[in-house]
C-alpha cells in the first residue's frame, strides 16, 4: 500500500468515526444492553433477586397470562392496518393519478392525516367516537346505522378494530403519494398499446400497472410492517391497551413491564422475543422470496 | 505518525468524556458545600455554608397554571424564595399524567428533583427505590407537628420513620345533585348501597337520569373499589406479623364473602341501570364531567369539584355534601397527596421549603378546603363537610402500588365488562395481589 492510499485510508476512518460512534452509543450499546437484560433479574421494585436468570424471564413472560392475547393482537394490529393502509392507499393513488379537475388540491389535501401528530389525531378521534358528546355516534345515530351511542373504544369486541381504522385513517396517505409517483411512472404507451389489442380495464391494471408497483409496494409494505408492530403510542394514546387488555400489544406490554413493574428483566425478555419474531418473519419471507425467484 | 495517533486518541477521549459528563446526574454536584447534617436544625439553612452559597432547589409541582389556586402557588413559592437569599426555588410544572414517569427516570438515573408533589399510590414504589429522605428528625423538632391529622402522619409513615409530607387531603364524600333528588321525591341522599340502589329506579323515572356515577377504570377506580371494600370491612392487604403485607381473602372465607359482595355490588349497579352502560369504562374525567353537567344524581368525589361552580354555575348550583353511602362500616377514601422529598446533599434547605409549603398561611392561601392541617379548615364552601368525614378515611397499604392497583382495574373490567362472577374475581384478585407482593418482595410468609 502507498503512502497517498494509506492517508486516504486514514481519512476514512476519521470520516467514518463520527457515525461509528452513533452506531455504537444509540444502537448497538442499547441492544446488547437489553439483550443482556433479558437473561438476568433485574426488577427496581426488588433489588433482592440479582443476577444471571437464564431464561426465567422468558418464562414469566409466556406463562403471562395476558401475552398470548397481545402476541394475537399485535398479528391482528399489523396484518390489518397494513391490509387496509395498502388497498386505501391504492385506491386513492389510483383516484389522483387520473385526469380530474382539481387534482394538485386534491393531492394536497390527502396528505392532511400523515402530518397530523399521532397524539392530536388519537386524542380528536376519541373524542369523535365519545358516546356521550362524539359526533361520530351522533351521525349513526341519525342516519339511522345504530339505535343508540356506542362506546367504540370502550366494548371488548371493538376497541382494537376502532384503533386499526384510525390508524388505517392516519397512515394510508403515506402509500399514496409512494403508489402515486410509481404510478406516473407506468408508460402511457404501452397501456394505449393494450388498450388497442383490446386489453380491457381490469387486464391492463393487473397485468400491467401492479407489476410495476411491486418494487415500491414490498418497500411500503416492509416498512409499514415493522412501523405498525412496534407501535406504541397510537393504542396508548386512545386506549392504553384495554379494555381489558382487548387492544394490548406486545410494545404496550413491554412498556408495562418496564414502567408499570418496573420489572426490566422480563421487559428485554419480551423486547428481545420480539426482534426474534420480526427476524424469523423477514428470514421466512426472504427464503420464500429467494424460491419463487428461482423457480 | 504516531504523534498524530496520540493526537486522535486525545481527541476521541475528549469527545466521550463529553458526551458521558453532559449525561451525567447533576443533582446536588454543584453543592457539595451544602452537606446536611440531618439533625433537624431548620436554622441551618441560614448558617455556614449554605448561608454563603446559593442552594438551588429543583421542586416538581403538578400545579394547574390557569387556575386561581395554580397561580396562588406560583405566588407563594416566589414569596419563599424572594425571603430566603440563600435558597433559590427552580419550580418545575408537571402534570399529573407524565410526573409519575419523569420521576421514575430521574430517581433511577440519579438526578431526581428535592421535592416534588406525588400520588400517594407511587409512596410504596419510591420508598422501595430508597429514594426518600427519612424526615423523622425534621418532622420531630417541627413546632406544627401536632397540628397534622394523627392518621395523616401513620400513613406516611415506613417502619415508623416519616419518609414522606402531607401536601394536601382529597377526602371523599357523596356529592349529589339536590334538586335531582328532589324531582324524583327524595328528601335526602342514600345512607347505605341497599338505599342507593332502591332509589335508582325512581330516579330514572321521574328525571330520566342515572342515579350515581362510578370511574370503572383508570386510576381513580382503584380508589373507589379500596372504598367500597372498607365499606364492608374487607382490606386489600393485612400488614402480619414478620412486617410484610398479604391478602388473606382466601385463608379467610368470611372475608372472601365481604369481598364478592363488593363486587356483587358493581354488578347491581349495573344491572338495576343506577349507573349509565358506559360508566364501566369511565376514567375521572367522565365521571368528574357527567357529574358537574348535571347528567346523573350522585357520585363520591373529592373537594376539587368545587373548582368547577365557576366554569358550570348552573350545573353545580344545587350540589350538596353528604357521608357516602355504605354497606357495613362508613368509611371513605382518604387521598393524602404527599410532598416526595428526595435524598440530597442539601436536606435542610428542602426542609425549609417543606416547612413552608405545609405552613398554616400557605395552605390558608392554597388549600382551605383540603389542607392536612387540622387548624386549617374552611368554613365557607365545603371545606367543613369533607374534613368530618376525615376520620373514616382509609388509605393504600405502603407497598409497591403498581401491580396491586392495575388488579383492581382489571377485577373492575372483570366484573362489569366481562360479567364474571362476582366470587371468581374475588378470588382472581385475592391472588394477583399476593403475587404482586411476591414480585416485589413484600409477600408476608405467615
Amino acid at each position: 500500500m502507498t503512502l497517498r492510499e494509506r492517508r486516504l485510508r486514514t481519512a476514512a476512518y476519521w470520516f467514518v468515526l463520527p457515525a461509528a460512534l452513533f452506531f455504537i452509543l444509540l444502537n448497538a450499546y442499547p441492544l446488547i444492553t437489553v439483550l443482556w437484560d433479558s437473561i438476568h433479574f433485574k426488577n427496581l421494585l426488588n433489588k433482592s433477586l440479582s443476577g444471571f436468570s437464564g431464561l426465567s424471564n422468558f418464562k414469566e413472560v409466556i406463562h403471562n397470562e395476558y401475552f398470548a392475547k397481545a402476541l394475537w393482537n399485535t398479528v391482528v394490529w399489523t396484518v390489518l392496518s397494513v391490509a387496509g393502509e395498502y388497498a386505501m392507499g391504492l385506491v386513492s393513488a389510483v383516484a389522483l393519478n387520473q385526469q380530474v379537475r382539481g387534482r394538485s388540491l386534491f393531492r394536497a389535501i390527502i396528505i392532511i392525516p400523515w402530518v397530523v401528530p399521532i397524539v392530536i389525531a388519537g386524542m380528536t378521534w376519541t373524542w369523535m367516537l365519545t358516546p356521550d358528546y362524539g359526533i361520530i355516534n351522533l351521525w349513526l345515530t341519525k342516519l339511522g346505522i345504530i339505535d343508540k351511542p356506542y362506546y367504540w373504544l370502550g366494548e371488548l369486541d371493538t376497541a382494537l378494530l376502532t384503533v386499526v381504522f384510525v390508524n388505517i385513517w392516519r397512515s394510508f396517505p403515506f402509500y399514496t403519494i409512494s403508489l402515486l409517483a410509481s404510478l406516473q411512472s407506468v408508460s402511457r404507451d404501452m397501456l394505449e398499446a393494450a388498450a388497442i389489442d383490446g386489453a380491457g380495464v381490469r387486464t391492463r391494471f393487473f397485468r400491467i400497472v401492479m407489476p410495476q408497483l411491486k418494487i415500491v409496494s414490498l418497500t411500503v409494505i416492509f416498512i409499514h410492517v415493522i412501523w405498525t408492530a412496534i407501535n406504541f403510542d397510537f393504542i396508548w394514546v386512545m386506549t392504553e391497551g384495554g379494555p381489558l387488555y382487548a387492544s394490548e400489544t406486545l410494545p404496550i406490554m413491554i412498556y408495562r413491564y418496564a414502567m408499570e413493574s418496573y420489572n426490566f428483566g422480563n421487559a428485554s425478555a419480551l423486547a428481545s422475543m420480539m426482534l426474534g419474531f420480526m427476524i424469523c418473519g423477514f428470514i421466512l419471507y426472504y427464503l420464500f422470496s429467494q424460491r419463487k425467484s428461482r423457480t | 505518525m504516531k504523534a498524530r495517533k496520540s493526537t486522535a486518541i486525545v481527541i476521541v477521549t475528549s469527545l466521550l468524556a463529553l458526551m458521558l459528563s453532559a449525561c451525567g446526574g447533576g443533582n446536588g454536584g454543584d453543592n457539595d458545600a451544602n452537606k446536611a447534617d440531618a439533625s433537624g436544625n431548620t436554622d441551618s439553612a441560614a448558617t455556614g455554608n449554605e448561608a454563603e452559597k446559593e442552594v438551588n432547589l429543583k421542586f416538581w409541582a403538578a400545579l394547574d397554571p390557569s387556575t386561581d389556586e395554580g397561580k396562588t402557588i406560583q405566588a407563594k413559592v416566589k414569596e419563599f424564595d424572594e425571603a430566603h437569599k440563600n435558597i433559590s426555588v427552580d419550580l418545575q410544572v408537571i402534570t399529573y399524567d407524565i410526573l409519575h414517569d419523569k420521576l421514575v427516570a430521574s430517581i433511577n438515573a440519579g438526578d431526581a428533583p428535592d421535592i416534588s408533589w406525588g400520588l400517594a399510590e407511587w409512596f410504596g414504589e419510591f420508598n422501595n427505590f430508597g429514594a426518600l429522605a427519612d424526615l423523622t428528625p425534621y418532622v420531630d423538632k417541627w413546632a406544627d407537628k401536632n397540628k397534622v391529622y394523627a392518621n395523616v402522619w401513620d400513613a406516611l409513615k415506613v417502619d415508623g420513620k416519616v419518609m414522606a409530607l402531607p401536601n394536601y387531603l382529597g377526602i371523599r364524600a357523596l356529592l349529589y345533585h339536590e334538586q335531582i333528588l328532589k324531582d324524583a321525591g327524595f328528601d335526602a341522599p342514600p345512607a347505605t348501597w341497599d338505599e342507593l340502589l332502591a332509589m335508582s329506579a325512581a330516579i330514572k323515572d321521574k328525571t330520566g337520569k342515572e342515579a350515581y356515577g362510578i370511574a370503572g377504570a383508570g386510576v381513580r377506580s382503584p380508589q373507589e373499589l379500596i372504598m367500597y371494600l372498607a365499606q364492608n370491612d374487607v382490606q386489600l392487604a393485612k400488614k402480619m406479623d414478620d412486617g410484610k403485607y398479604k391478602n388473606t381473602w382466601l385463608d379467610n372465607p368470611d372475608e372472601l364473602a365481604k369481598a364478592t359482595e363488593v363486587f356483587k355490588f358493581y354488578q347491581d349497579l349495573q344491572a338495576n341501570k343506577t349507573i349509565t352502560a358506559d360508566a364501566k369504562t369511565w376514567g375521572w374525567e367522565e365521571e368528574d364531567q357527567n357529574f358537574v353537567l348535571g347528567q346523573y344524581a350522585m357520585v363520591v368525589n373529592g373537594p376539587w369539584i368545587e373548582g368547577r361552580s365557576t366554569e358550570n354555575p348552573e350545573g353545580m348550583k344545587d350540589v350538596k355534601v353528604a357521608a357516602p353511602p355504605y354497606k357495613k362500616t362508613p368509611a371513605t377514601f382518604m387521598e393524602i397527596a404527599p410532598l416526595y422529598v428526595y435524598n440530597s446533599d442539601h436536606l435542610d434547605a428542602t426542609w425549609e421549603l417543606a416547612q413552608f409549603l405545609m405552613s398554616a398561611d400557605y395552605q390558608n392561601a392554597v388549600n382551605p378546603s383540603k389542607a392536612p392541617r387540622n387548624d386549617v379548615v374552611s368554613e365557607a364552601g365545603w371545606g367543613k363537610d369533607f374534613m368530618a368525614l376525615a376520620d373514616q378515611g382509609v388509605v393504600f397499604p405502603t407497598v409497591s402500588l403498581g401491580g396491586i392497583t392495575k388488579a383492581m382495574e382489571d377485577a373492575l373490567a372483570r366484573t362489569m365488562l366481562k360479567n364474571d362472577s362476582p366470587e371468581s374475581v374475588a378470588k382472581w384478585l385475592a391472588e394477583a395481589i399476593n403475587k404482586s407482593l411476591e414480585t416485589t418482595n413484600e409477600l408476608s410468609g405467615k
